[in-house]
């Protein structure tokens, strides 16, 4: 079988990536979901603890990674500088600017909250981190997805 | 008053026998950026548009221009 053209797999590597960054996003949120409503939540001083916060960790790293780069990382360069033209650029600068302005915004709102309900620094984070990346993976990947329609 | 940059690329690709596909792989981007530079979703870069204009033998000119 004939090897696909360095066109063809960014075109697959770009579609992947639109149909995976919303899935990602709810895999995120909802491991947000378990630490905050899981047993023991906030206070992080048991071994399931540890490994929840680990991975959310790992998974905040990768995703950050993923959105700063534009992902792909086991094909070719070439097909990755391909797969992140202009379009995918101006779609993932729009991503990361939603993705400042909530937050800013939630940070904002953390804080307002932190003056009439006691907040952890680690709450914080989490509540932070998450309504930003989810925002700018959520965006990136609506307009990936649009742009790949109508064709 | 909001400008918009509208173009006749659709028209001159098929004019041109063309799918997007094709076209994206003369000008070095993926068929989605053609896709939406062609629908007026994105607009391209300066690079982009003469490059697209090269490949479908046109002036920058003759292939965008702006409305109202």
């Amino acid at each position: 079988m004939a090897e696909a053209s360095i066109s063809e797999r960014a075109e697959r590597l770009s579609r992947r990536r639109a149909r995976l960054l919303p899935i990602l996003g709810i895999l995120f949120l909802t491991q947000q979901a378990s630490y905050f409503m899981g047993p023991g939540f906030g206070t992080g001083d048991r071994a399931v603890d540890h490994v929840r916060i680990t991975a959310w960790l790992a998974l905040s790293t990768i995703l950050l990674l993923a959105l700063a780069t534009g992902g792909g990382w086991i094909y070719r360069r070439e097909v990755r500088d391909l797969a992140n033209d202009e379009s995918t650029r101006a779609h993932r600068d729009a991503g990361f600017r939603w993705g400042f302005i909530v937050t800013i915004a939630a940070a904002l709102g953390v804080y307002v909250l932190s003056m009439v309900e006691p907040i952890s620094v680690q709450e914080a984070v989490h509540v932070i981190v998450t309504a930003g990346m989810l925002t700018a993976l959520l965006r990136f990947g609506f307009l990936e997805r649009r742009a790949q329609r109508d064709g | 008053m909001v400008e918009r940059l509208a173009n006749r690329i659709k028209e001159r690709r098929t004019e041109l026998g063309f799918t997007q596909a094709e076209l994206a792989e003369r000008v070095d981007v993926t068929r989605k950026t053609v896709n939406t530079v062609e629908n007026g979703i994105f607009t391209p870069s300066a690079t982009l548009a003469i490059k697209l204009a090269r490949a479908l033998e046109l002036s920058v000119e003759q292939l965008f221009w702006l409305e109202r």
